[in-house]
């Protein structure tokens, strides 16, 4: 079967998972909207439009990308369409401009090795995303990582870091050698020259700003580590991950310590029985929903999602996993480890060393993102607020992360001259 | 480039993160698998509550149909069903409540898995039970008759007390009413006034209250010095009003009246305080035990409903004042209602106990009945012989002794008054027995708080109940 064939397929198989889905939803509430399902099938017009539309200007870039991401989007629209029609509409939107935004991107970086070029311009950008966050930043739904400019208001840190990974990938992949062999000496330690790692010593510092004046623990352990694994693919040195988990081990401790939220996170993830119906609440409920789920779930609408605070953005994983049971929150995760698969697979297939680390940066940059809320909401890991990629409801996030889909899909057909 | 090549580092990474998020499905699995029964039983998680509260729950219903709990045909503003109680208060204690906020009582609470329909075996299919699964609950049909019922809640008056009526012939339960009571339906809004009046209508006295039995517990002894052959139907006694025992005790008559010369049967009829507690000191501690035993009295009676266990003096260290104090029902010895209607139930019987319950059957909306409560046989303490032969002496007491009160024309009637004293203010009133006598239907005991004498307050209650019941 050709990518082009395997890609239609895998769509059909796609929509008509969402479609049942959707039939149940509205079956069960009642009556099957018109409305509802003219939006679904829209929506999966689009999809096939933009499969059509590339593989018709002969791109033939992964074929598992676009429908692993519509299943994942798919899954998100039907239980938000549980959760509150209203964000279902809003998502449905967003959709339009998160595969509007994959075929740009699709096009843009036809030539990955252009944006090295710009690097600084990009990691300024970047940069700039983030401490507006961090300075300007307004507080929505528990997060302060909003920014309101006029009419629009979006979250800069989900659009920062695929500029981060770029500006970190063309940095990295200059420096690969002197990376790897300029090290000193000290006592038993072996560490890189202190002006080879000043922009991660930057990082770490911008880092730490995220947890102290955002109370971002999620955003800022992501940001620190993509910095840090990134530099260990690009230099091979384990000792820049070592010192990195020191750093910022050092920088949590001391956090721990000094700032009350830090230690209210971290004392209900170790104990959330003490307080469970103050501030471990949220988890608490989290893992009701998850525990009354069982294996099978509960079915579509049969459960109890909105007892949890925050259950359609970053909570958004516990009902799936109290309405399809194990088997769908599985299922979730299997997708993911997929998606992580491919896009590792891609970063391996690359034919520059920088378009390589930029797939294999997002790669990271995803798996850490769905480790840290996914093990945040099953109590696995602290909880740290962020959204969980593709699924939750968030503008900023799908829009981004079809953007991020489409930097994968353009580097994954570059191929190798013969 | 030894050291440094990008794909084995790209590849050592995956190979990490994707390790980490295997190790993540793992725990998931853990916790939607292993931990789930925790989770989905832990009293925080309010899914049990909210699911029962959309599907409509069962009714309560007595033995001819009756309605005793059902639901009000409108939905509440957040679509729940809203109970309605029929009877009000007549059967809060038996029916209980079912609220939001103060949680469940009485058959509301004890059947609740089968009235929700939440303990069905097909809710563990998960969405597949959403194929077959019925929208109501079960009704559980009672033991109970609302006539009956309203009779004896009617006969009680303004008194705080209880009353227990059994079929003594199967052991279910007919009637169970406490006093003071509250309507169920007004449960919310008068919590406050409810849970801190001072005179405690949420106790079920008929199972909860423990009180001292006081004479009606003579009864027992009777049959136990018969059965011991400490003494036999022929023997006399002679009462002088008073008994020293030791040196610094006297047992006493009440108001000192010397009973003078007289039998088992007359000492039993007058209730006679010098005859029993010589009887219960010749018994012995062992002896006494052994009958407490006997009786069933720390044994649990039913799961149908929250009994409080019974509280027996400590045997082996009574002192003899005590010994004769615990023959005329006195001492540390605390029972509640439902165990004197048993004890009733022991000479209507024939020197057996059928176990009692308060649930006749549960039955589906379809019809089809999951569960059924049969007569079953509990304790056998007394011979028949000797158990008849006390039935006659609590006939006697009846006809010419302390339980006047409670005779009816026609038909002949056992039974056993007691005036028990005991810290609270005056006497508790007692009355046990059983009617008509040489074919006993129904079993009562009867108890009203500091009521006074056994045979002027509480044999009359028993004689409207006894005619209600066999009219």
């Amino acid at each position: 079967m050709d990518a082009g064939k395997k890609e239609k397929v895998l769509l059909i198989l796609s929509g008509l998972i969402i479609g049942s889905g959707v039939l149940t939803v509205s079956l069960a509430q009642g009556s099957i909207d018109p409305i509802v399902c003219g939006i679904v099938a829209g929506l999966w017009s689009v999809f096939f439009l933009v499969h059509v539309f590339l593989r018709f200007a002969s791109h033939d870039g992964d074929p598992i990308l676009l429908p692993l991401a519509s299943v994942l989007t798919g899954m998100g629209l039907t239980v938000l369409l549980r959760l509150s029609p209203d964000l279902f509409f809003l998502q449905a939107l967003w959709l339009v401009v998160g595969l509007t935004g994959f075929v740009v991107t699709v096009f843009l970086f036809q030539k990955p090795g252009r944006f090295a070029d710009y690097k600084y311009i990009l990691g300024g950008v970047g940069l700039v995303l983030l401490l507006s966050a961090i300075l300007f930043g307004v507080e929505i739904g528990g997060h302060r990582s909003w920014l309101i400019l006029g009419p629009v208001r979006f979250q800069p840190s989900e659009f920062a870091k695929l500029f981060i990974i770029l500006f970190l990938a063309a940095y990295l992949s200059e420096r690969r050698e002197v990376l790897a062999f300029a090290t000193r000496r000290y006592g038993p330690l072996l560490l890189p020259r202190l002006r080879f790692i000043a922009p991660l010593m930057a990082v770490w510092a911008l880092t730490m700003l995220m947890l102290v004046v955002q109370r971002d623990l999620g955003s800022a352990l992501l940001y620190f580590g993509i910095t840090v694994i990134m530099t260990y693919m690009a230099s091979g040195r384990f000792t820049y991950i070592a010192f990195g988990a020191f750093l910022f081990l050092f920088g949590s401790v001391l956090c721990y310590y000094l700032y009350s939220h830090v230690q209210v996170r971290v004392d209900i993830w170790l104990d959330p029985w003490k307080d469970p119906t103050g501030r471990a609440y949220q988890i608490v409920q989290s893992l009701f929903a998850l525990g009354s789920g069982g294996i099978l779930g509960s079915g579509l609408t049969y459960g109890f999602p909105k007892t949890i605070p925050e259950v359609h953005t970053d909570f958004i994983f516990a009902a799936i996993g109290e309405e399809l049971g194990f088997i769908g929150s599985a299922a979730v995760m299997i997708i993911y480890l997929l998606f992580v698969y491919r896009a590792f697979r891609i970063a391996l297939k690359a034919e520059q060393p920088f378009s390589a680390l930029v797939a294999a940066g997002l790669a990271v940059f995803l798996a850490l993102q769905v480790f840290l809320i996914v093990g945040g909401v099953t109590k696995f890991f602290p909880l740290t607020g962020i959204t969980l990629p593709f699924i939750s409801y968030g503008g900023s996030s799908l829009v981004a992360n079809f953007v991020l889909l489409g930097m994968l899909y353009a580097i994954s057909e570059v191929k190798p001259k013969p | 480039m030894m050291k440094n090549n990008l794909l084995g580092n790209i590849r050592r990474t995956a190979c990490v993160l994707m390790g980490f998020l295997v190790i993540l499905i793992a725990y998931i699995s853990y916790v939607q698998v292993i931990e789930q029964d925790f989770l989905k039983g832990h009293p925080l998680n309010r899914r049990n509550i909210e699911a029962a509260s959309s599907i409509q729950r069962g009714q309560i219903l007595d033995r001819n149909g009756d309605k005793l709990a059902t639901n009000l045909p409108n939905k509440d503003e957040k679509g729940r069903f809203k109970r309605e109680y029929p009877l009000g208060r007549m059967t809060t204690h038996i029916v209980g409540y079912d609220s939001l906020q103060y949680g469940k009582s009485g058959i509301e609470s004890s059947y609740n898995g089968y009235l929700s329909g939440m303990s069905n075996l097909s809710r563990s299919f998960g969405p597949f039970t959403r194929l077959w699964q019925e929208n109501a609950g079960n009704d559980v049909v009672l033991t109970i008759d609302s006539s009956l019922q309203a009779t004896a809640y009617q006969a009680l008056g303004n008194h705080r007390g209880a009353v227990v009526v059994i079929d003594p012939r199967t052991g279910a339960i007919l009637s169970m009413v406490s006093k003071p009571s509250f309507d169920p339906a007004e449960l919310a809004s008068q919590w406050q006034s409810i849970s801190s009046a001072a005179d405690a209508p949420l106790l079920n006295r008929a199972t909860q209250g423990l009180y001292p039995p006081g004479s009606i517990i003579k009864v027992m002894v009777a049959e136990a010095a018969l059965s011991k052959r400490i003494t036999s139907p022929n023997s006399s006694f002679d009462c002088s009003g008073t008994l020293p025992i030791g040196r610094d005790y006297t047992l006493s008559e009440d108001k000192q009246t010397a009973h003078g010369h007289l039998s088992l049967k007359e000492a039993l009829a007058v209730s006679c305080n010098i005859t029993f507690g010589r009887l219960s000191l010749e018994l012995g501690r062992n002896n006494m035990e052994d009958v407490f035993e006997k009786y069933g009295f720390q044994k649990p009676l039913t799961t149908d409903l929250q009994e409080s266990a019974c509280q027996l003096p400590k045997f082996n260290s009574l002192s003899d004042g005590d010994l004769a104090q615990l023959g005329i029902g006195q001492t540390s010895l605390l029972v509640t209602p439902l165990r004197m209607a048993v004890l009733a139930e022991v000479f209507a019987n024939h020197g057996v106990i059928m176990k009692p319950f308060l649930v006749q059957r549960v039955v589906t909306p379809d019809g089809t009945v999951i569960e059924q409560n049969q007569p079953q046989q509990w304790l056998s303490p007394a011979n028949p012989g000797l158990a008849n032969l006390v039935a006659e002496m609590m006939v006697e007491a009846v006809a010419n002794g302390t339980g006047g009160a409670a005779q009816i024309r026609g038909i002949k009637v056992a039974g056993k008054t007691g005036t028990a004293e005991n810290p609270h203010g005056a006497s508790h009133a007692w009355f046990i027995g059983f009617a008509p006598a040489d074919n006993p239907q129904i079993a009562v005991a009867v108890i009203i708080e500091n009521g006074g004498s056994g045979g002027g307050v509480a044999a009359p209650v028993a004689r409207k109940i006894f005619t209600q019941a066999l009219h």
